[in-house]
């Protein structure tokens, strides 16, 4: 198992660079993660994202449908790409700690 | 030439991962080889078989041979077989790359030149008599990432003069390889969470987020369209148990509120259900495993039985019609099994039956229609979405060449769940895509696919096609549906 290692810290990961184990995350992650994302700062913005998915992943056991997500969060598609440059999939629900998306996702 | 193409990476024995296979900062330092890299293909295979390759893989295709069909196939093409490349000009791969390598015929001797040598008398003479032996490791890894070059459109079986399915024997090689592990991560965690996994479909989407889904559809149906349209779910006795590529109900809102409008405006809601046991019809044993795809299968039929449907209705994907239309019949009863249809299909006979009424004003920009292989290549659905399209969108124009005879999306055979190779899929599998998308001067491609949509959506974005919005057929209804 790859160990990606940020700010000091070694995470263990797969190889996209997803948590492998999705509990032991919390916001120190969040922000280590940031810079591999290309994302140089955390705005609220960018926690409101991040919190939500974390609260619907805890819930659900899955990320939002991505329709849901841009609705109750008030972000249209376009600006989740801005603050998440690899897209919601990827970038965001990387920063939340949630496993990396299967299928023809 | 072309950037990040998934050719054969050499390996440096002791110096670490070979430059470029592994993107930077994901490893530790030190990390050792991944088994991908061992056997230099650039995209990740979970494990590797540990002991002796070649004998696997000949013991694998021995027992191919023996216990299926394709024996006489393979006989066959061995046999026929001329390599004559006039497959080549039909290949987009081919008139991309314009390497050799990527001719559909050369591809397809990878195999039955090891079915010569090693399963035929004068190749096992030729072996004995000269003390060779043909099947190598080395040619293993070459066939390998031979097949996972090719997007299995099946366009190179039209220019075949032997008539020959290249496409099958893809399928087959993929097939033997699958048995001895090397696979594409991408598809082999899919399928195993849908065969083995909690969740029992490929995304991973468990029953109550499906529900969450569902109930979040519905209340952006009224908001939007000021009208209560219900998803029935688990209904007994319906005409129609749905699947659609599972990974809708997490990406395609629009395609899935279209589907359950377009039922509702034709006062047909009661002959659907969704079912919480089974609810994906994604199939990717279609692209690399008969065994999975068999017990995919299973599950569809199952599901349909669990609540007394009469028929398998498909969403708007390709691959999950083809396999679940081929493989229905095949392992589920032949003449008696349970129909299977394309939501495309139902649609067609609602707007025949007069039963839809589509508003010809809403979309004025220009529409085009990109035909899904799986459904197109047999001229199964061709005429059906554009009779749809054409009744309600003016300024419609069709792609050339279009129908059976389709250029791929680029994405197919299971290539577009490999992220790895995103700017091959894009910029070299894809390329032609772009050219014709970029060449009818439309706003919306219409691709009433998953796996179409998400490869077209990189195609455009890598491509420059940035004012291009790829959509499913049913986004556009849900627009122009009068209610």
């Amino acid at each position: 198992m790859p160990t990606l290692e940020l700010n000091g810290k070694a995470y263990v990961v797969d190889e996209d660079g997803f948590l492998e184990d999705p509990t032991v995350w919390n916001e120190d992650v969040a922000k280590d993660f940031a810079g591999i994302e290309g994302i140089t700062d955390l705005t609220e913005e960018h926690w409101k994202m991040i919190n939500y998915l974390r609260n619907y992943y805890l819930q659900f056991g899955i990320a939002p449908m991505i329709r849901k997500l841009c609705k109750e969060t008030g972000f249209p598609l376009n600006k989740v790409y801005e603050l998440f440059p690899s897209g919601p999939a990827k970038g965001a629900c990387k920063l939340a700690g949630l496993p990396k998306p299967t299928g023809c996702v | 030439m072309v950037p990040e193409q998934p050719h054969v990476q050499e390996v440096t024995k002791g110096k670490g991962a070979p430059q470029g296979a592994a993107p930077p900062g994901k490893q530790g330092s030190g990390a050792k080889l991944l088994p991908h890299q061992i056997m230099g293909l650039s995209y990740y295979m979970e494990r590797l078989y540990p002991g002796d390759k070649v004998r696997r893989f000949l013991e694998i295709f021995a027992a191919v041979l023996q216990h299926s069909n394709y024996a006489q196939l393979v006989d066959t093409y061995a046999r026929v077989g001329a390599k004559c490349a006039n497959c080549a000009t039909s290949c987009q791969i081919y008139l991309a790359t314009k390497d050799p390598k990527d001719i559909p015929c050369y591809r397809t001797n990878l195999l039955l030149e090891i079915y010569r040598r090693h399963f035929t008398f004068r190749g096992v003479l030729q072996s004995k008599l000269t003390g060779t032996v043909y099947l190598t490791e080395e040619r293993i890894r070459e066939l390998a990432e031979s097949v996972y070059h090719c997007t299995g459109c099946r366009r190179c079986s039209f220019e075949c003069p032997m008539g020959m399915d290249h496409g099958l024997i893809t399928h087959l090689s993929r097939y033997i390889l699958a048995e001895m592990d090397i696979t594409p991560k991408a598809l082999v965690v899919a399928t195993r969470e849908q065969l083995e996994g909690k969740s029992g479909n490929t995304s991973a989407i468990p029953v109550p987020a499906l529900l969450d889904t569902l109930e979040f559809l519905q209340d952006d149906i009224k908001d939007e369209k000021g009208i209560d349209v219900s998803f029935p779910i688990d209904q007994e006795g319906r005409e129609f148990v749905f699947f659609p590529a599972v990974s809708d109900y997490l990406l395609e809102a629009e395609t899935l509120k279209g589907i359950a409008v377009t039922f509702h405006a034709a006062g047909e809601t009661d002959r659907w259900t969704i079912g919480t046991g089974y609810f994906d019809g994604i199939n990717y044993g279609l692209f690399y495993s008969d065994w999975c795809a068999e017990r995919i299968i299973q599950k569809e039929i199952g599901e349909t039985m669990r609540l007394k449907g009469k028929k398998i209705l498909i969403g708007e994907c390709g691959h999950a019609s083809r396999s679940a239309k081929l493989f229905v019949p095949t392992f589920g009863g032949g003449k008696d099994a349970l129909p299977v249809m394309n939501i495309m299909e139902v649609t067609v006979d609602m707007l025949r039956r007069g039963k839809l009424k589509l508003n010809p004003d809403v979309i004025k920009e220009r529409v085009t229609y990109h035909d899904p292989c799986n459904i197109a290549r047999t001229g199964w659905i061709v005429d059906q979405p554009r009779e749809i399209l054409r009744s309600f969108c003016k300024n419609y124009v069709d792609m050339e060449p279009k129908g059976a005879k389709n250029y791929c999306c680029g994405g197919g055979g299971g290539t577009v769940s490999i992220d790895e190779i995103r700017s091959y899929r894009t910029k070299v599998t894809g390329k032609v895509k772009a050219d014709q998308i970029r060449a009818t001067g439309a706003h919306y491609v219409v691709a009433p696919c998953a796996n179409c949509k998400k490869q077209l959506r990189e195609v455009c974005e890598d491509n420059g096609l940035a004012d291009v919005e790829v959509v499913g057929l049913h986004d556009l209804i849900y627009k122009a549906i009068v209610l």
